[in-house]
């Protein structure tokens, strides 16, 4: 019941939105109430287990169900810590935008849907949620209303539609090899002689490339960078946390839980993953290197980044798998807090390109701290957090052995070269060279609060992460 | 408790640092600033030897994960490093309180300082590979803002280059310590080293190239070919007492990361005789070779140290490669009287900068008779560094070369002694000369047009750090032998197994 | 012998009926007379449905007095009824949401024929549901095509002149393939009515007399119906015909005639020639792979397109596609598949076709994507009943379409071989090029308009139109959640049809 709740509460609050014609103040406090009401009702969930909830049965071996185990749970708790931050975050960046009943009704409505996935019992109603994701975020990619922003969108939805056009014939592989499509610890076909796994790998690779559309794996990553138009709101949370892990989120679902290891391990159905991720590792860091505009920039790297995640879940090991958990985790945090931060550059100081940010150290001190702090958590220094999901990663990888898993691991250690080059370079011109900064307008304190406690969190993380990384572990341990 | 002397070393200079930051007393008045740092300096040195007299201690500061501890340790090797580097550092120091009363920004200058050698002291004192590692990214991070001092464009396209070039090192130190965590036995540091040598996760041949990338990695520090670029640049652009240090004490911070890995984590064994051993002999001799070549067409003072510094401290790499007791003892030597020599030429390089007004070599015609204390100890320590006995660089260049000619490196064993004599005579040809004309004036017999009216000997303050670094170089010349002894302690635990 | 029982005969009596007394009304009171008159036959076939289901098989219906072959026999089972009541629901939706535009294209005069023809073509679809023996069937279907050809060229100008001269063309030449097979069948076998006629196929196959003339007769007669149903490549006729039409008439004929030829057809393979002979003909693969064709290729012109109602047009070839697709499978799970896409299609068609309208109405009748921006905010209930219909032919869950796809993928999985790959990529394919140029045009209709475009008042839709069109939306996502039920039927139904 609090599953069903949870998911339903900001889906149908985003959608009464327009007819309450509030104005700014009370669809504040209407917005953030409906958003912290829900991320109170997950939380609750991850502590108190729930029953699976069924919702709608469409035939005998079809139905819509909420369940959350432990994987769900890390994805849930990401997402509605973050949520409810960028909400806040985004009341005060789209003053004086237009069409913002229709921007936030969507914004919500897409809380409530992420949350779906992340609770989804089994690939169908995944499945559903996913594509009603793909609908529901496109009006924000589209909210500038410019040629560009339209555009974009549109190569977003086809992208993302026929990415789900693939995964769905790996929900269709399995409801007619498994007879249900319900997420079990070890997959389907565990202890089930496998007179088709033939068939079943082909089923899974083009499952696998399917969904890796929104995890903007090479070369269906296309979307990504373009998508960097959108308002920074929709940006940062939605294509650095919500909608790029939802398309982690689902590979790992089918990885660990549909399709199952043992099948998969030591074929082609694992090599071409590990080889395409990690090509994608190597190849989002040099993109991101060539790229002058700052939001771009840290979209490839996004695209870089989920690749980790990715590459660690690929290694079909329960090390592997929490390596990657805690890099989806850690990586969640350090990105949203650059691209608000980058958003505020935006907005408040005009910047857009890297070559701007010299010299604003003096001028914006906190941000170009703030900033500092998180490029160093990402090139991985340690003992921040960036560092510990990377050595964990390569220690699964050495673990495995093999060629591509070391392949891996030197793609791991070069993208951390280059995004010391294209982070940390921009954050030391940020203290050098005389600024350009002519005038900025002021930056409202509920941003300085907003990245400070984001910052403050990343910074805690760095000294203190034990009991998270103990339950990372144990969820991947319980998949496998 | 155990180890509080270690943490004290530590956050001693950390905490001065931020005191000479944010601290008005300090920050306001320049003498309560000097007067401050200087204070802080000297105690460190206190406590640095305290602890090097102590005895071996450990302290594990925080657990990251369960198994990546970040502690400290201090050994044998760690008390040599630490005591050589904190000296250099107050001796610079004090030089620095005359010297920087000419530029800008002192007080982050000065907080950097500090803080560089807190990051340091932990490098020295660290336990575990990734300790070690994460304090030489840390020390990355905070000696650019030396290098990026004057803000010029040269300062600022220096810095960007050594940053790039240390973390490409950095990461590649990485891939080791990455590759190396599963097969070790123990996290800490061990003696001789703790590789599981019959279960190795990788084939021999990937683990032991693996351990060639990550040694040319830390080497980056040291500026080894093929990772020297940033160093000409970064150094020179420095203000001069920081460049002292650049070149002296944080190329050491390369050298004690090899050492570290070759000898206490993978062990002397594994590489000894392996085309690795080669690689890394070859890659050490022609740094050694090139330095001082380079070096040679180099007019700026500064820049010809820097080149100089390059070739020098490869030849500390020569000795820790051939990995034999005299070649060590030889390394360890020149490690000492490297720091002492570089250092006070770049004191004095910044004498001559700051009161003759001039920055090239050819410029230098009898300055000798303006600035004679200057000139004189330039020369004392460029005697040395040739290597012309009885002063302390002679004694380090001939163990090493003795080292590798007892050795079994087949070419190596006298390729390394070659190329030794060869550098000697080119470090000659680039030092002697302008000492030889400052004092006798070449052809002109008249000074040099570019030399200021005023110059003449800098003040006390800067005089007598250099004088003594250069009566230390005569002395210890003379007398090695409680070095040699020291040292002996050290190296015979690191290999025990081989000889 | 129950009242119920005899209700599809009152069906099909009473539209001929209505056709002959609406000759002589005026506009108004014809108008409302097929209005009764259609929605009394969806209460009949409703209630026809609910008798079938519980009956166990399917029960034979004579005519008159006199039994076959003298009389004419109907033959009722589940999944005639069903296919009665589906087809009877849209076409009863979209003459209430869309009658009223046809009185723009029809004058006051002759707007009694234009109903004429309406109840001709349903009595005629109904007649093809039930009958049993060929003879009829080729009547009604000349019926039908002349009464669709006048639903169509009732609007008159150059392009539906043009159009309809295509459509008649190539449907006569059909209509002559048909009459050919038949003709020969009964050459060869000496039956028109369907049950004898399977026993007398079975003996051509077992003693392998004529079995060459069967094999024509069979290409004949799937040849003729495909033309008539705009099987790729023979569609030719299909784009201008129902882009030009008046509305409610492009709802009808792609939405429930060209199904009607399509059910001709099934009908014919399982009650005429046996599933077995068919496939072993390799008839079935010809039709997968006129059915895959079609669906890609469809949907590529699709894209193509400028104005809207042909993108629409081109669309349906592709969900044509979709149907033999399922057919070419071969098996009873294939078959099952196309005809709950037969529902479907005719449900989101006829929406499809009347919210387009009403968008186009309100963007001064242009037909330009160019000129439709903004239109769903001009009228809202017809953007959102648009949104969802393309929702449904791009395949998103918790619509009708989404089931088909399923349901279809399911089948070709289950055969195996390269029919499963081809289904699954088609289908995937196919998903893709949907999306993009009907998601397109959902984001056009909600982009903001350029400056320079004046959009002229126009009368607001009234209450009762966006109510059914809303109602109709309702079905077509109760065909996403609901479908396990109407499956059954005609999982049972198929087993009972032969």
């Amino acid at each position: 019941m609090i599953l069903a709740l949870a998911v339903a509460l900001p889906i149908v609050a985003g959608a009464l939105l327009p007819a309450f014609r509030f104005e700014k103040a009370r669809r504040d406090l209407y917005m953030m109430t409906s958003a912290v009401l829900a991320s109170t009702l997950t939380f609750y969930a991850l502590i108190a287990d729930q029953p699976a909830i069924n919702i709608i049965s469409l035939n005998h071996f079809l139905d819509i169900t909420l369940k959350l185990d432990d994987l769900g749970k890390v994805f849930a708790g990401i997402i509605a810590l973050l949520w409810p931050v960028s909400l806040l975050y985004a009341t005060d960046y789209m003053k004086g935008h237009g069409k913002q009943t229709s921007f936030f009704s969507f914004f919500l409505m897409s809380y409530g849907v992420t949350l779906g996935i992340a609770m989804s019992g089994n690939l169908l109603t995944l499945y559903v949620f996913y594509e009603i994701m793909s609908l529901s975020t496109l009006p924000l990619v589209m909210h500038g209303g410019s040629a560009k922003s339209i555009k974009a969108g549109l190569k977003y939805l086809y992208y993302s539609l026929g990415g789900s056009a693939f995964a769905f014939i790996g929900l269709v592989y399995l409801v007619y090899y498994g007879g249900t499509t319900e997420f079990v610890p070890g997959g389907l076909f565990q202890g089930v002689s496998l007179t088709h796994s033939a068939q079943l790998r082909l089923g899974y690779v083009l499952c696998f490339l399917g969904f890796s559309v929104k995890a903007a794996v090479f070369p269906v990553h296309g979307w990504l960078p373009e998508a960097a138009v959108a308002p920074t709101p929709v940006t940062a949370l939605l294509h650095a946390v919500a909608v790029v892990k939802s398309g982690v989120f689902a590979i790992l679902r089918v990885t660990y839980f549909s399709f199952g290891v043992t099948m998969l391990r030591d074929s082609y159905a694992q090599y071409v993953p590990l080889a395409l991720s990690a090509f994608t590792i190597v190849y989002g860091c040099t993109m991101a290197l060539k790229e002058k505009h700052l939001k771009r920039r840290l979209a490839y790297s996004t695209i870089s980044n989920l690749s980790y995640i990715i590459f660690g879940a690929m290694l079909l090991t329960p090390h592997g798998l929490a390596a990657g958990l805690m890099h989806l985790v850690f990586h969640a945090l350090m990105k949203i807090t650059l691209f608000l931060i980058t958003g505020v550059l935006n907005e408040r100081a005009h910047i857009y390109d890297v070559g701007e940010m010299r010299g604003i150290g003096r001028q914006l001190p906190l941000l170009a701290a703030l900033f500092t702090l998180g490029s160093l958590a990402m090139t991985g220094l340690p003992p921040l957090i960036g560092f510990i999901s990377k050595w964990y990663l390569a220690g699964a990888a050495a673990q495995v052995g093999g060629t591509l898993p070391i392949l891996g691991i030197v793609a791991l250690l070069i993208s951390a070269l280059l995004t010391g080059i294209y982070l940390m370079v921009p954050a030391v011109t940020m203290y050098t060279r005389p600024s350009k900064l002519a005038a900025w307008q002021p930056v409202e304190t509920n941003f300085s609060v907003l990245l400070a406690g984001l910052s403050a969190l990343i910074l805690a993380l760095s000294l203190y992460s034990a009991p998270l990384l103990n339950f990372l572990n144990n969820t991947a341990r319980g998949a496998v | 408790m155990e180890g509080l002397l270690l943490l004290i070393a530590i956050l001693l200079p950390a905490v001065g640092s931020l005191l000479v930051m944010f601290l008005p007393w300090v920050n306001e008045n320049r003498n309560n600033r000097c007067i401050f740092v200087g204070a802080v300096m000297v105690l460190e040195c206190i406590v640095v030897l305290l602890v090097a007299l102590s005895g071996e201690q450990t302290l594990v500061l925080f657990e990251m994960t369960k198994d990546l501890p970040i502690a400290l340790r201090s050994d044998g090797t760690s008390r040599v490093f630490s005591a050589v580097m904190a000296l250099m550092w107050t001796i610079s120091g004090f030089y620095s309180f005359g010297y920087m009363k000419h530029e800008q920004n002192e007080k982050s200058y000065y907080a950097f300082y500090l803080m560089t050698l807190a990051s340091l002291i932990a490098l020295t004192l660290s336990g575990t590979m990734v300790t070690m590692y994460l304090f030489f990214e840390m020390m990355t991070f905070i000696s650019m803002p030396m290098v990026l001092h004057s803000r010029s464009k040269e300062a600022v396209a220096a810095g960007i280059k050594y940053l790039i070039y240390s973390v490409a090192g950095a990461t590649m130190g990485l891939l080791g310590i990455f590759m190396l965590t599963p097969n070790i036995s123990s996290t800490f540091f061990v003696a001789g080293g703790s590789l599981m040598t019959d279960q190795l996760t990788l084939p021999l041949a990937a683990m032991q190239a693996v351990i060639l990338i990550t040694l040319i990695g830390f080497g980056t520090k040291a500026g080894m070919f093929p990772m020297h670029g940033w160093l000409p640049t970064a150094h020179p652009v420095a203000p001069s007492p920081a460049s002292a240090v650049l070149s002296g004490v944080i190329t050491k911070a390369g050298v004690l990361c090899i050492f570290r890995m070759i000898f206490y984590v993978v062990g002397p064994d594994f590489i000894r005789g392996t085309w690795v051993q080669w690689t890394l002999l070859a890659c050490a001799t022609i740094t050694v070779f090139m330095g001082s070549m380079l070096a040679l067409r180099e007019k700026q003072i500064k820049k010809r140290l820097a080149y100089s510094s390059v070739s020098q401290v490869s030849y500390v790499l020569c000795g820790v490669f051939i990995l034999d007791t005299m070649a060590l003892e030889g390394a360890f030597l020149q490690i000492v009287f490297h720091a002492l020599t570089k250092d006070a030429l770049f004191l004095c390089a910044g004498a001559i900068i700051l009161k003759a007004g001039i920055s090239r070599v050819d410029e230098m015609q009898n300055l000798g008779k303006r600035m004679p204390w200057t000139m004189w100890m330039f020369t004392i320590c460029a005697i040395s560094l040739v290597g012309i006995p009885p002063l302390g660089g002679f004694i380090a260049k001939w163990h090493i070369a003795e080292g590798a000619l007892t050795s079994g490196t087949q070419v190596f064993s006298w390729l390394v002694p070659t190329v030794l004599l060869v550098s000697a005579m080119l470090t000659a040809g680039y030092l002697l000369p302008p000492s030889v004309s400052a004092f006798f004036g070449g052809m002109a017999q008249t000074e040099s047009p570019a030399i200021r009216e005023d110059a003449k000997d800098p003040g006390l303050l800067m005089l007598v750090p250099i004088g003594i670094l250069t009566l230390a170089i005569i002395i210890l010349g003379a007398f090695p032998s409680i070095m040699i002894e020291n040292f002996d302690n050290v190296i015979n635990t690191l290999l025990k197994g081989a000889l | 012998m129950t009242l119920v029982h005899n209700f599809p005969f009152f069906s099909i009596l009473l539209c001929m009926a209505a056709g002959i007394f609406t000759s002589v009304f005026k506009a108004r009171v014809s108008k409302i007379l097929t209005l009764m008159v259609v929605g009394t036959v969806l209460v009949l076939s409703a209630l026809t449905l609910r008798l079938t289901l519980q009956l166990e098989d399917a029960y034979p219906f004579i005519m008159g007095h006199f039994p076959a072959p003298w009389g004419n026999e109907i033959r009722i089972g589940r999944l005639e009824a069903l296919m009665a009541t589906g087809f009877s629901a849209v076409m009863f939706i979209s003459l209430i949401a869309g009658f009223r535009h046809a009185e723009s294209f029809v004058s006051e005069q002759k707007f009694n024929l234009y109903c004429i023809m309406v109840d001709l073509a349903l009595a005629a679809v109904l007649v093809l549901i039930f009958t049993n023996d060929l003879f009829t069937v080729y009547v009604f279907i000349e019926i039908m095509t002349i009464a669709s050809c006048a639903l169509v060229v009732v609007r008159q100008n150059g392009h539906t002149l043009v159009a309809i001269t295509r459509y008649m063309i190539m449907h006569l030449f059909g209509s002559g393939l048909l009459l050919m097979g038949i003709a020969m069948l009964y050459g060869i076998t000496g039956h028109l009515l369907m049950v004898p006629l399977k026993e007398a196929v079975q003996q051509i196959v077992e003693t392998g007399n004529h079995l060459g003339p069967l094999t024509v007769v069979i290409a004949l007669i799937t040849a003729g119906l495909a033309i008539k149903s705009a099987m790729f490549p023979f569609h030719g006729w299909a784009p201008d015909t129902y882009a030009f039409a008046p509305p409610v008439s492009a709802a009808i004929l792609s939405g429930i005639i060209s199904k009607a030829y399509i059910f001709v057809l099934i009908k014919f393979f399982y009650r005429v020639i046996g599933l077995e002979v068919i496939i072993s003909q390799q008839i079935t693969q010809f039709l997968f792979v006129c059915g895959v064709a079609g669906m890609i290729i469809g949907s590529i012109m699709a894209i193509s397109q400028r104005d809207i109602r042909r993108m629409i047009a081109y669309s349906s070839v592709a969900q044509i596609g979709y149907i033999y697709m399922g057919l070419g499978i071969g098996t009873r799970a294939g078959v099952e598949a196309a005809l709950f896409q037969m529902l479907v299609h005719a449900a989101v068609k006829s929406l499809l076709f009347l919210s387009t309208y009403e968008l186009i109405n309100v963007s001064g009748d242009r037909k330009r994507f160019h000129y439709l921006h903004g239109a769903g905010y001009r009228n809202v209930p017809a953007g959102i009943v648009f949104t969802l219909a393309a929702m449904s032919m791009v395949g998103i869950p918790f619509t009708g379409g989404f089931i088909v796809k399923l349901n279809l993928a399911i089948s070709g999985i289950a055969i195996g071989g390269w029919v499963r790959v081809m289904v699954l990529l088609a289908l995937a394919l196919s998903t893709l090029l949907n999306s993009v140029y009907f998601l397109h045009t959902v984001v056009s209709i909600y982009r903001k308009p350029a400056e320079d475009h004046i959009y002229p008042e126009t009368p607001k839709m009234p209450a009762y139109a966006g109510v059914t069109l809303f109602v109709s939306m309702l079905l077509v996502v109760y065909l996403g959640i609901g479908s396990e039920p109407i499956l059954r039927v005609i999982e049972t139904g198929l087993k009972t049809f032969s």
